[in-house]
């Protein structure tokens, strides 16, 4: 319990004095209160107060006046944010192909907010992007000429199963068959549910090219009521939001 | 060895036996109620088939055994129901298959003969609800389609009977010449893959066409069948299976689709083609614009709710005042007949045999019968509701307000279904795909009040309520049972059946006229069961409960005694009044009903409400009959008056209301139960429905009673 009420009140700045010790110490025994303030680019009289918090927190130990180490327990604070920083600027840099600055930047903005939890899963998620070429050889690699990511590429082919379905990003993203008026008619392009209800979909002949009328909705606007070669079906919202579908222009 | 032989009689008649497969609402069941002159239960909504049955005739010599099947769109197993038609399908051994097709939806109703033909059955295409295409101007080439198919083709309009006899000889032809059908080709892709997957399969046994269909299935990575090929002998089996999974994988890296889509795409291009070279004319009328033209009022955003209301109120509304007329007549029919069996012995005589037949079989089973015409409205209201195409509406009307309770807008079928009885209710929750929603469903289904508490409600409303309040307030009893089935739909599915909400896809079928036909049939099969419960299950316990009531009887009463001892002194009237009441009291039922009155005393109950409720678990309606019994046994002067009036001078409002809630809300009877653990599986939800119901009705009868006294 005092762990986390005192993790919460490392302020980012504080975070950061703590990396950067460790940094230092990484190359010599001891961090000289002047060496940190130029890796900062602050001020020596600022560090002071701030290394002055540390201590008093038991995070970082005076080992004369000027001359500082990290505590066991500053330690493991300063390693847990500097692996994050590590990842995170991995990540921007590598994967998203963002320029090293900004990608430094980012992480230096994002590694303070995450929780432990949500950081845990990232980092695993960064491992098996960068590393698991077994199930995604070539995977990075299209994710980078695909259209969602590079605007000038060409329309994909494939039929892309979005697991969001269509919610990511319901501004200018792809309607579905709940996005409707009713009178209106449309095609069907995609659809996007799975496992069996998928199956119960095309079954009912709602495939790629199909036409779609929207009759009507429900008192309470859903289900959907649609109508689809002389047949009337009646979809839920999340079965008519799995149906991407084209309106004529 | 010698041994005994008996002659075997020559068998000269051959059985063939022959599967109706289709679509949901294709008109399965009309064909097979007309080729075997059943009485199977149809109805315009899908789902309403949910077991397997079979029929048989006799025609040209020959015996046919047929089968009725539960619709299904696809040979792709989903709801319970569907799946007993595709294993039927797929492993039935029928000598023919007739595909059940809806001649107005031809696209997604021929998928489903495409894949039949697949499995290497022997098919009869059966164009269904050829008047309807025929008024639209559909016209179809059927010469061409036959030699395109190479099978036999026949129209039919099922619900009336025509061309079935046509059918009947298609069926004999074709169970006669088992032709090498031509294999069904779904494009140059699809045959290499399949070509390549059947090479591993040669050793199979069974049909060749069947193995197209293994092929196919084994390419979806459909687990029943992979598992089928890891269970055969040798390793040609798993084989079979890493080539289906390389083609699967060649199929999807060169068409950019997953192979669920690209198949499905296969059957519907096969479709579409064979369509473009048969379809003579297209229709010329939009074959639904009347029946569209009537959703826009009925299913209208606003008024659909409303009107779903209003219709049903009008239901009841019905059953009440009409069914009050000729109820009055069965009841003056009965008095007259218990008044001339009287007349056999002498006035004032004692006979046990009187006694039983006056009040015992009249009181009882009488008093059951005289709500017939009740039921029989209320059943002709639910069977114009299936018939018309009316219940689809009410599901995808209610399906808002379902979910929000954790159901399912098709739980309101069977819901609407259980409003006649609810045996038939709980099977029907078949079509429920997901089992959690299923068992929601078919634990809280007793409370819609079945047609056999009817003959309750007829009883006890006018007692205790003015002739303008009875219409409403059974409509408000019906709308409570759908109210509290929700809340406790809720409470289960946030406790013991948590989990994922179900897809919902439901087809609208058009509205279409019911048929006088249909509906007599409907009305008479009913009330054939019910006067048939009336004679047998009913006559027997009533019979029993008068027993109980009758005996033993005092030798001596107290009355007596105290008169005797010049305790009190009383009119003779009012002695005869004591005696009775004493022995009623004295008899097993009276002992027993008071050995539990302490139990229901705060309910508002006596001792004869508590014994009537007993026997009710049997059957609703014996709750009638013992109250008739135990009044009639309490009766002592000539001039008897009706049980209502006695109900109204002996209770009060309250207990009235009281009463009619527990008997709603309470213990579903024996039956229901037993089919409860039938399709649930297990005797823990069966009894978790009947310990459930019973503690919710307690606690909702002892809040009313005792808040009301409070009040009042
Ligand atoms: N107009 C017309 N109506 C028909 C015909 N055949 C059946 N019907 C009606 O269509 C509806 C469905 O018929 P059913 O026989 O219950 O259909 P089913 O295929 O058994 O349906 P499920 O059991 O739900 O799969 C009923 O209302 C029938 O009266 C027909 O040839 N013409
Ligand atoms: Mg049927």
């Amino acid at each position: 319990m005092t762990q986390q009420v005192e993790q919460r009140n490392l302020t980012s700045a504080l975070e950061d004095y703590l990396e950067t010790i460790y940094q230092l110490l990484q190359e010599q025994p001891i961090a000289r209160v002047r060496d940190i303030a130029k890796a900062r680019d602050v001020k020596a009289g600022s560090v002071s107060p701030a290394l002055k918090r540390l201590a008093d927190m038991g995070l970082v130990k005076y080992l004369r006046r000027e001359y500082v180490t990290l505590t066991p327990e500053g330690e493991e604070q300063a390693r847990r944010v500097y692996s994050r920083h590590r990842v995170l600027t991995r990540f921007f840099e590598s994967i998203l192909k963002m320029p090293s600055e900004e990608a430094e930047r980012d992480a230096c903005a994002m590694e303070h907010c995450l929780s432990d939890e949500g950081m845990d899963r990232l980092v695993r998620l960064i491992e098996f992007l960068g590393a698991c070429t077994s199930c995604a050889p070539d995977f990075l690699d299209r994710f980078h000429r695909c259209p969602l990511m590079n605007d000038d590429a060409p329309p994909c082919p494939d039929e892309c199963d979005s697991m969001w379905g269509s919610t990511i990003s319901d501004s200018g993203g792809p309607m579905s068959i709940f996005d409707l008026t009713p009178g209106d008619h449309a095609r069907v392009s995609q659809v996007n549910a799975r496992g069996a209800i998928r199956q119960r979909l095309l079954d009912m002949g709602i495939l790629p090219q199909a036409k779609v009328e929207l009759e009507r909705v429900a008192p309470a606007g859903e289900p959907v009521w649609i109508k689809l070669d002389g047949t009337q079906l009646a979809l839920r919202r999340q079965e008519a939001e799995a149906v991407l579908v084209d309106m004529p222009t | 060895m010698s041994q005994l032989r008996l002659p075997i009689p020559e068998v000269t008649i051959r059985t063939i036996r022959v599967a109706l497969a289709g679509n949901p609402n294709s008109g399965k069941t009309s064909i097979f109620n007309s080729l075997t002159g059943a009485h199977q239960h149809v109805g315009n909504y899908p789902g309403v088939t949910v077991e397997k049955r079979w029929g048989g005739f006799t025609a040209k010599g020959t015996d046919f055994n047929v089968q009725d099947l539960p619709g299904t769109y696809s040979l792709t197993s989903f709801s319970p129901e569907e799946r007993i038609a595709q294993n039927e399908l797929l492993d039935g051994g029928h000598d023919v298959v007739v595909v059940v097709v809806d001649s107005m939806s031809l696209k997604r109703s021929l998928v489903l003969l495409a894949q039949v033909m697949q499995t290497g059955a022997n098919p009869v295409l059966c164009l269904n609800m050829s008047d309807e295409a025929e008024r639209t101007g559909l016209r179809l080439d059927l010469g061409q389609m036959r030699k395109l198919l190479g099978i036999p083709i026949v129209q039919t309009v099922g619900h009336r009977g025509i061309g079935v006899d046509r059918l009947v000889d298609a069926v004999h032809a074709a169970a006669d010449s088992p032709v090498r059908r031509p294999r069904l080709v779904l494009g140059e892709r699809m045959e290499k893959a399949i070509g390549a997957i059947r090479g591993h399969m040669e050793p199979m046994h069974g049909a060749a066409g069947g193995r197209d269909w293994v092929a196919t299935k084994l390419m979806m990575g459909e687990e029943e069948f992979v598992q089928r090929m890891q269970g055969v002998e040798g390793d040609w089996g798993g084989a079979a299976i890493e080539e289906a999974q390389r083609q699967r994988k060649w199929i999807e890296s060169s068409t950019g689709q997953d192979v669920a889509l690209f198949v499905t795409e296969r059957y519907f291009g096969f479709v579409d083609g064979l369509l473009r070279e048969v379809v003579r004319e297209v229709p010329r009328k939009d074959a639904r614009a009347v029946s569209d033209a009537v959703d826009k009022i009925l299913v209208h955003r606003a008024l659909g709710l409303p009107i779903f209301a209003a219709l049903m109120y009008l239901i009841f509304w019905v059953t009440f005042t009409l069914g009050a007329i000729p109820m009055d007549w069965i009841d003056a029919g009965f008095g007259w007949l218990g008044e001339a069996i009287t007349g056999f012995w002498p006035e004032g005589s004692e006979s046990p045999l009187e006694s039983l037949l006056v009040d015992g079989v009249i009181g009882g089973v009488g008093g059951v019968i005289i709500f017939l015409p009740n039921i029989l409205l209320l059943f002709i209201g639910l069977a114009l509701l299936e018939d018309t195409g009316y219940m689809a509406r009410a599901a995808f009307l209610m399906d808002r307000i379902m979910h929000r309770f954790g159901l399912h807008g098709k739980s309101f079928v069977p819901m609407m279904t259980g409003f006649g009885c609810s045996i038939p209710g709980i099977m029907a929750t078949r079509t429920l795909e997901n089992e959690r929603d299923r068992l929601t469903t078919m634990l809280v289904l007793p409370l819609m009040s079945c047609g056999a508490r009817l003959p309750i409600w007829m009883l006890l409303i006018p007692a205790f309520f003015a002739p303008v309040w009875r219409a409403p307030v059974l409509w408000l009893i019906y709308a409570f049972g759908i109210a509290l089935a929700l809340v406790l739909a809720l409470v289960l599915r946030r406790s013991v059946l948590k989990g994922e909400d179900a897809p919902f896809v439901m087809e609208l079928p058009p509205y279409r006229v019911p048929t006088a036909r249909a509906v007599l049939m409907k009305m008479g099969e009913r009330s054939w069961l019910y006067l048939r419960k009336a004679g047998t299950i009913i006559l027997g316990i009533s019979i029993l409960m008068w027993a109980a009531t009758a005996y033993p009887s005092r030798a001596e009463y107290d009355v007596d005694a105290q008169i005797a001892s010049g305790a009190i002194t009383l009119s003779d009237e009012e002695i005869e009044n004591a005696r009775t009441a004493e022995d009623l009291r004295f008899s097993i039922a009276g002992r027993v009903g008071r050995t539990i009155e302490p139990l229901i005393a705060p309910l508002g109950f006596d001792w004869k409400m508590g014994t009537a409720m007993i026997g009710a678990f049997a059957a609703k309606e014996v709750f009638v009959a013992q109250m008739g019994i135990v009044y009639a046994m309490g009766e002592t002067d000539e001039e008897s008056q009706g049980l209502r009036e006695t109900l109204a001078r002996d209770y009060s409002p309250l207990t009235g209301v009281s009463l009619m809630l527990f008997l709603l809300i309470s213990s579903p009877c024996m039956a229901t139960l037993a089919v409860t653990r039938r399709e649930a599986g297990s005797w823990r939800w069966a009894w978790l429905q009947f310990g459930g119901l019973t503690a919710v009705a307690y606690l909702i009868s002892l809040v009313v009673y005792q808040v009301g006294s409070l009040l009042i």
